[in-house]
């Protein structure tokens, strides 16, 4: 069966192995493993862009495959990160109490060592308690179920809320927008008990592995995100080539008539929206060990509508388009605001892409819909099948 | 796992050969200091942290003028980091790996100091931090030439207390870590000093909020059973604008019902026409008017850097002179620009600061800083009425039951959070 | 010219000192006259002090760092003296005139003279003294809490003052600090009033300070229950200590006390608050916290062990208790003190909340009138609330009115309408800044920030939302590129600082009904301002002939097309109306809030909502939306009055689940009109 399905899809094998060059050289060139030509800096943004890669095949999934354009996808990516970072958090607060407690006189009962954690992780932010929501937060395997449980129920009940009442169109995504704002309001408040606007930090260092450098971890996770996205993709072609895929397809194509043929639309919706929240945290949950901290600034809404114009611009409907897109302007991004791009002198002004990417990125966006409605896929695709004419 | 290592490590020997001829070694030798400037150039903190930029070039420019540091000019290496945290970390470690910087200048919010605590930790750079801030941190990579809450905080609630005799307090805030911790601080505070529970109202506000109406008029009712009453404002940025604007509209005077702010300084009031507001009061560590000549010679030189002879100075860019001058002599007296070395020399530098005194930088990593009150003026200055002798930052507060017993030392107990009671180091690294 | 300044100089040292004083601006401070008396008389100490001047140099650090606690010795100490120039004093120090010499300590008052020099003038004789640099003076600034003591006790001099200004601040002083003293001149000065208004004042102050200063307790209840209907903050600020209670607690029946209400233990009052008053009291031992249990067990570790158990085991809290009852039974530790001993110890008391002040009638009318008062003030209270919520709903209506527009009306999804807002807000501060006269360039701003924001509506329309007619989607996307540009642009313009744009005076202050309730009138202006345009676009959409091909082109374009009308036009036209009007909110919002690049951001997701939850294609359902989510809001904050971003985060819910049962919005459209 799968044999039969790669050998439908060769692009599938085209991406892997892709993919797989892609590791095997940042490996060979690393600190960790190789010639250390390629800082460990390069290695984590690396592995930090597959995993943006993953969201945005998810919003593909949701928007060029099935037609709704979510914008609050970040928000379950987010979520993802939250989860983890609970646990990353917890532990290894956990270890440093009951490290510095050795020396005390009595030997610490439960109790003492769990508010010892709540100073530490909360007292920063005004608090000391360990709040109800981090009732599971010591055991790595409940949060990792919680990384899918969580973003997978959010996305459940909200898209059967929406679903059920017909909510289609612009009006679904700016629905979607408000769930997204709200979610991050609710997490800038210091009460909601993950630390407010500060969120979690320091999820760089792993519990039980403080002895490992960074240069080595960063392997590990770029070699982790890169197998995640992977599967993602596998798993994504699976899924829209067949049968389910076809009805997708049709539903953002002509609603109406695929629900007079029977089907029921909702029920592909729900699926859609649910299954691709769950990506979206997976995602999330690989990336923000890499970036060190996630914080509700992560889910506000302009980032889901960034994720929008990733997989515009990268071009929607193929798989392909959404990774060359996320790929492409997250890269270009960092680097025309990390001050690194020449400024351009104009003799009167000089234009400094620190200040004018965005118009750049703003304009492009506005270009891409209106003249290049699939994207760079689609132009690559005018190219590959002009090749083959 | 270990044969897998050395599979690797073959592999990157083999690459290592491939490239023989195009690796060189990053640390050649360079004639030049290099100093990390690490802060938002774009995205919302730019307003604030562009000014400390350039307050660093132009203390840079200046230094050179006399010959650099150790014989060799000093060269800046700026990177933004977009007012987005987790960039924060990326740049600090790009900055500490690829641009092999000596030391870093650097943060305004306490997330992004947050994010790039652990890459300066585990990469053992230096971090100078310019920004008043809640406290409960010190670490050892990382010097603190802002404010603690007892330089900042508890002398204004003091001077509410004592000079003006308030009796109820509104404390108002933006929700997030400083207003929490400091006003969680002065909560405890003002219990210690005898103010009740029902005497402290509490209220936070998001980010940017514009509808004021309802706080400040709860703010004008807490008059009613007949105490004095005092704003202690920790609100932070543009938000400020519209809470001044309706604090003016409902006519509540300075003399009435005062209004201390944590967070406002000369760039905030250069926001808004402040004829209403005149005898508000800020507490800080240095006003623009504070009349002495090394002020008067501080704000000419940054009138001539950036040519703009209407740019004011703040406190913040005053941290940030304290600290770059306290690095070049510390680099000096080290005779290196390594980082352990210059972390021992800093403790115990003496300089003087803009507003007449000296500071000193203490073992727990931060300053003596003298505690100044001002009030606003019509033209957005303050006049000063009240400054202390210089206090000495204290890392973990003493009102808090939990930090009361932590102490920071990093001359003899080596230690950013040493528990005095278990007389236990509770963590050599920080917790972010 | 040198001529008439020198004489003038000459003429201001022979006239008699008090003429002096309100000469101060005598010109003369030419550059000659002070520069020649600054190199003649270098300023000298006299040899004898003016009696004003020992007074203070006896206090000389209290009145150059004067603080609340001690200045009052410094004001007994100038009125002691009864000089007549004592009050001046007084005045001018509090008004901050005030500066001291820095090498002797020596306090004078000072004029300004040329360049950075000051004419100093004998505090004592009103006499110039010399010229000194402003560098050797300190100019000595009492804080507030320091003038509010000596405004205090100028009151009774100032009360019969001619200028009625003077009298007006004598009764700002009391209003803020009355004392006992101020009663009497109050009330005589009262007769010879004869402002009308002041009088008014002075009478109504004079029934609030006898509340708490009144000499026979008929006077004090009768001007307590005079109060009954009166919500102000001052009647109430003198009310409310009356009724201070403490908890105490005594053997038997209280006596000697003037008793509020009896409490019992565990109901009224926490026991463990009750139990706190005994330990404190030491009639009762107190009850050991489990940090103080561990540190008696710390203690007591002997080879090993504490009270027979050993140390590795205490790691859990049976354990150490356990160990800890051992301790007891050795008699190392104080005991538990359990449930039955603390009620045992606790039914041996009567516990009660009693007035601070013994006098019972007084109490009883205080709390019987502020019971009154109280129940006036939920009444306004809940009229304010209204009132807030009318103004927030009139600013999200005005936000969204040019939405309702272009989203609701022609069904075009905008996402850079925050931005039309944007660029409203930064027209007016343009305009303020070419304009230096607020009124007129309010005036101007108004209709520029619609033709501009016009203009670039007119522009987004036919360069980007023409040519994605059919796609929503899209045209959303582009839009928000089209939203995220503009904003940068403006950050790159105009700086990511917020600029300030002032409303004209007389739109400053408030409205205020009472002390309760009181609106700003910016915000009624605004309020007027969303009025005007609601209904000048129900007359233009029903009333015009524009109107009418709008609704036409809106609901069926081929059709409306083929009766002539150009859609292309109206579509132009619509736009353009909507962006305008969002450029006018803009300079609304701005003159309330702040001008800055993501002043329409902050109001997109907002506005969106107003148009949804109202119901689209309907201007009365961005009207009834607004108004929903406006009260709303209010209403969230006034039930969780500590977190106003709590309140956002409901609302938002709170509509998600709105849209869930009237996914039309709360004013539907029926039949073809709907559409979709």
């Amino acid at each position: 069966m799968k044999n039969t399905f790669l050998a439908r899809h060769p692009s599938v094998i085209v991406f892997i192995l892709i993919l797989a060059v892609i590791t095997l050289l940042a490996t060979v060139f690393s600190e960790a493993y190789g010639t250390g030509l390629l800082p460990t800096n390069y290695v984590k943004i690396l592995g930090k862009t597959l995993c943006l890669c993953l969201i945005a095949i998810a919003m593909d999934l949701v928007w060029g495959y099935c037609g709704i354009l979510s914008l609050g996808h970040f928000a379950f990516f987010g979520l993802g990160g939250y989860m983890i970072g609970m646990w990353l958090m917890y532990a290894r607060t956990e270890d440093i109490v009951i490290a510095s407690m050795t020396n005390a006189a009595l030997p610490p009962t439960p109790d003492e060592v769990r508010d010892a954690i709540g100073t530490q992780i909360f007292g920063v932010v005004g608090g000391s308690d360990v709040p109800l929501v981090w009732t599971f937060a010591h055991s790595l395997p409940i949060q990792l179920a919680l990384v899918v449980l969580v973003p997978g129920l959010l996305a459940l009940v909200f898209g059967w809320l929406a679903f059920r009442s017909r909510v289609t169109g612009v009006y679904l995504s700016i629905l979607t927008q408000a769930m997204t704002l709200a979610l991050s309001l609710y997490l800038f408040q210091n009460d909601s008990g993950l630390r407010g606007n500060n969120g979690l930090s320091g999820l760089q260092n792993i519990p039980g592995l403080t002895d490992m450098p960074q240069s080595v971890l960063s392997i590990w996770f770029m070699w982790g995100s890169a197998l995640a996205l992977g599967v993602g993709y596998v798993f994504a072609a699976w899924m829209v080539s067949g049968k389910f895929g076809n009805v997708v397809k049709a539903i953002r194509d002509d609603e109406a008539r695929i629900r007079f043929l029977g089907y029921s639309v909702e029920a592909y919706k729900l699926f859609i929206f649910t299954i691709t929240a769950v990506i979206a945290a997976i995602a999330g949950a690989i990336y923000y060990p890499q970036a060190g901290i996630v914080n509700p600034a992560e889910i506000a809404p302009i980032a889901s509508i960034y994720l929008a114009v990733w997989v515009a611009i990268g071009g929607r409907g193929r798989l392909y388009g959404a990774v060359i897109g996320a790929a492409l302007v997250s890269l270009l991004s960092s680097w025309f605001t990390g001050g690194q791009a020449p400024d351009v002198p104009l003799g009167f002004y000089t234009i400094k892409w620190v200040d004018w990417w965005q118009v750049l990125l703003g304009l492009s966006f506005v270009l891409v819909t209106l003249f290049a409605p699939r994207g760079i896929a689609g132009m690559f695709d005018r190219l590959v099948r002009k090749d083959a004419a | 796992m270990k044969f897998s290592t050395k599979a690797m490590r073959l592999a990157g020997v083999t690459a290592l050969l491939a490239t023989t001829m195009a690796y060189s070694p990053a640390q050649a030798a360079d004639d030049t200091i290099k100093v990390g400037v690490l802060h938002s150039l774009s995205g919302t903190m730019a307003i604030s942290e562009t000014t400390l930029k350039d307050t660093v070039l132009m203390l840079i420019e200046e230094q050179n003028k006399k010959g650099g540091v150790l014989g060799k000019q000093l060269e800046a290496v700026v990177v933004d980091p977009a007012s987005d945290w987790p960039l924060f970390a990326e740049k600090a470690r790009e900055l500490l790996t690829v641009d092999n910087v000596d030391v870093m200048f650097g943060c305004w919010t306490s997330v992004s100091r947050k994010s790039v605590l652990p890459v300066i930790e585990e990469l053992n750079g230096l971090l100078f931090y310019p920004v008043q801030y809640e406290g409960e941190e010190s670490s050892k990579n990382v010097f603190y030439t802002g404010a603690a809450p007892n330089q900042q905080a508890i002398p204004a609630t003091d001077y509410y207390l004592e000079e003006l005799g308030v009796e109820k307090f509104a404390l108002l805030g933006t929700d997030y870590v400083y207003p929490r911790t400091t006003n969680k601080i002065l909560e405890a505070y003002l219990k210690d000093k005898g103010i009740a529970e029902d005497d402290i109202f509490v209220n936070y506000t998001p980010f940017g909020h514009s509808d004021w109406s309802k706080i400040v008029a709860d703010v004008k009712a807490l008059g009613a059973d007949g105490k004095k009453v005092g704003v202690i404002s920790t609100i932070n940025g543009d938000a400020n604008i519209g809470f001044y604007k309706e604090l003016a509209a409902q006519g509540i005077s300075a003399d009435d019902i005062p209004v201390v702010a944590f967070s406002v300084g000369e760039e905030e009031l250069s926001g808004l026409d402040t004829t209403n507001l005149v005898g508000h009061l800020a507490a800080w560590n240095y006003f623009m008017s504070a009349d002495t000549p090394a002020n008067a010679e501080f704000i000419k030189t940054w009138h001539a850097f950036t040519g703009d002879e209407k740019r004011v100075t703040n406190d913040p860019m005053e941290a940030t002179y304290i600290g770059f001058n306290m690095w070049v002599n510390a680099v000096e007296a080290a005779g290196t620009t390594e980082v352990d070395p210059v972390i021992d020399a800093m403790i115990g530098q003496k300089y003087p600061n803009l507003t007449g005194t000296e500071a000193e930088m203490l073992p727990n990593h931060h300053l003596t800083k003298p505690v100044l009150i001002g009030e606003i003026q019509a033209d957005g200055q303050f006049d000063i009425i009240s400054q202390t002798e210089p206090v000495p930052g204290d890392a973990w507060t003493d009102y808090l039951p939990e930090s009361a017993v932590l102490e920071s030392d990093w001359k003899d107990l080596k230690c950013g959070m040493y528990n005095t009671e278990t007389k236990t180091c509770v963590q050599m690294k920080s917790n972010y | 010219m040198l001529r008439p300044l020198l004489i003038a100089a000459l003429l201001a040292f022979a006239t008699p000192p008090l003429a002096l004083a309100q000469d101060a601006a005598a010109p003369s401070d030419t550059p000659a006259a002070s520069e020649q008396v600054l190199d003649d008389t270098t300023p000298e100490t006299p040899a004898t002090l003016g009696p004003l001047q020992a007074i203070l140099q006896e206090h000389q650090k209290d009145v150059a760092k004067a603080s609340r606690r001690t200045v009052d010795e410094v004001i007994a100490a100038v009125r002691e003296a009864g000089l007549p120039q004592g009050l001046t004093f007084l005045e001018r120090w509090g008004d901050r005139e005030l500066w001291q010499r820095e090498e002797d300590g020596l306090f004078f008052f000072t004029k300004k003279a040329e360049g950075q020099n000051l004419t100093l003038i004998d505090i004592d004789t009103g006499e110039e003294v010399g010229t000194v640099s402003k560098r050797d003076m300190t100019n000595l600034k009492p804080n507030s809490g320091v003038r509010t003591v000596i405004a205090s006790s100028l009151v009774a001099s100032q009360l019969e003052d001619p200028d009625p200004a003077r009298r007006r601040q004598a009764l700002e002083a009391i209003e803020r600090r009355a004392e006992k003293d101020h009663l009497e001149p109050l009330r005589a000065s009262i007769e010879t009033e004869t402002d009308p208004v002041i009088k008014a004042r002075k009478e109504r102050l004079l029934r609030v300070i006898t509340i708490s200063f009144g000499q026979t307790t008929e006077n004090r209840v009768e001007a307590i229950r005079s109060f009954s209907q009166d919500l102000s903050i001052d009647a109430r600020a003198a009310l409310n200590p009356l009724v201070v209670t403490r908890i105490g607690y005594s053997e038997g029946e209280p006596e000697g006390v003037n008793v509020a209400r009896i409490l019992t233990p565990g109901r009224t009052i926490g026991r463990e608050e009750a139990y706190a008053l005994l330990v404190n009291d030491d009639k009762a031992i107190a009850a050991r916290t489990r940090a103080e249990r561990k540190a008696a067990l710390e203690a007591n570790i002997e080879e090993g062990k504490v009270g027979g158990v050993p140390v590795s085991e205490l790691s859990s809290q049976e354990a150490r208790d356990r160990a800890y009852s051992n301790l007891v039974d050795e008699g190392k530790a104080p005991p538990f003190v359990t449930d039955e001993t603390m009620d045992a110890e606790l039914a041996k008391y009567t516990f009660y909340e009693a007035y601070a002040d013994s006098n019972t009638e007084v109490t009883t009318a205080a709390a019987e009138t502020l019971d009154s008062i109280d129940q006036y003030v939920g009444l306004n209270r809940f009229f304010s609330l209204v009132l807030d919520g009318l103004s927030l709903a009139s600013i999200y209506f005005l936000a969204a009115i040019g939405l309702a527009i272009t989203f609701g009306v022609m069904g075009v999804i905008n996402m850079a309408h925050g931005e039309f807002i944007m660029i409203g807000a930064y027209t007016g501060y343009v305009v303020q800044q070419i304009i230096p006269n607020y009124t007129v360039s309010i005036l101007v701003a108004l209709p520029l920030a619609f033709v501009i924001a016009a203009a670039a509506g007119i522009a987004l329309e036919r360069l980007v939302i023409r040519h994605l007619a059919s796609r929503p989607l899209e045209t959303l996307l582009a839009t928000f590129g089209v939203s995220i540009a503009l904003q940068q642009i403006a950050k790159n313009v105009f700086g990511t600082q917020a600029r300030p744009l002032t409303s004209p005076s007389w739109l400053d202050g408030a409205w205020v009904i009472n002390d309760v309730v009181a609106v700003s009138y910016i915000r009624i202006a605004i309020f007027v301002l969303a009025i005007i345009f609601f209904a000048l676009l129900l007359f233009v959409l029903n009333k015009t002939r524009l109107g009418l091909e709008v609704r036409a082109v809106t609901q069926n374009p081929r059709m409306a097309s083929s009766m002539g009308i150009n859609p292309d036009r109206i579509n132009m036209l619509t736009f353009g109306l909507g962006s305008g009007i969002a450029g006018i909110a803009g300079v609304a919002i701005g003159l309330f809030a702040k001008v800055t690049s993501e002043l329409g951001q902050a109001y997109i997701v907002q506005s969106f909502m107003t148009v949804v939850v109202g119901g689209v294609g309907n201007i009365w359902g961005t009207l009834a939306g607004a108004t929903m989510i406006g009260f709303l809001q209010k209403v969230i904050e006034f039930f969780n009055p500590s977190n106003t971003l709590a309140a956002q985060t409901y609302m938002i819910i709170f509509i998600i689940i709105f849209i869930q049962f009237r996914p039309k919005g709360i004013i539907a459209l029926k039949g073809r009109a709907a559409g979709d």
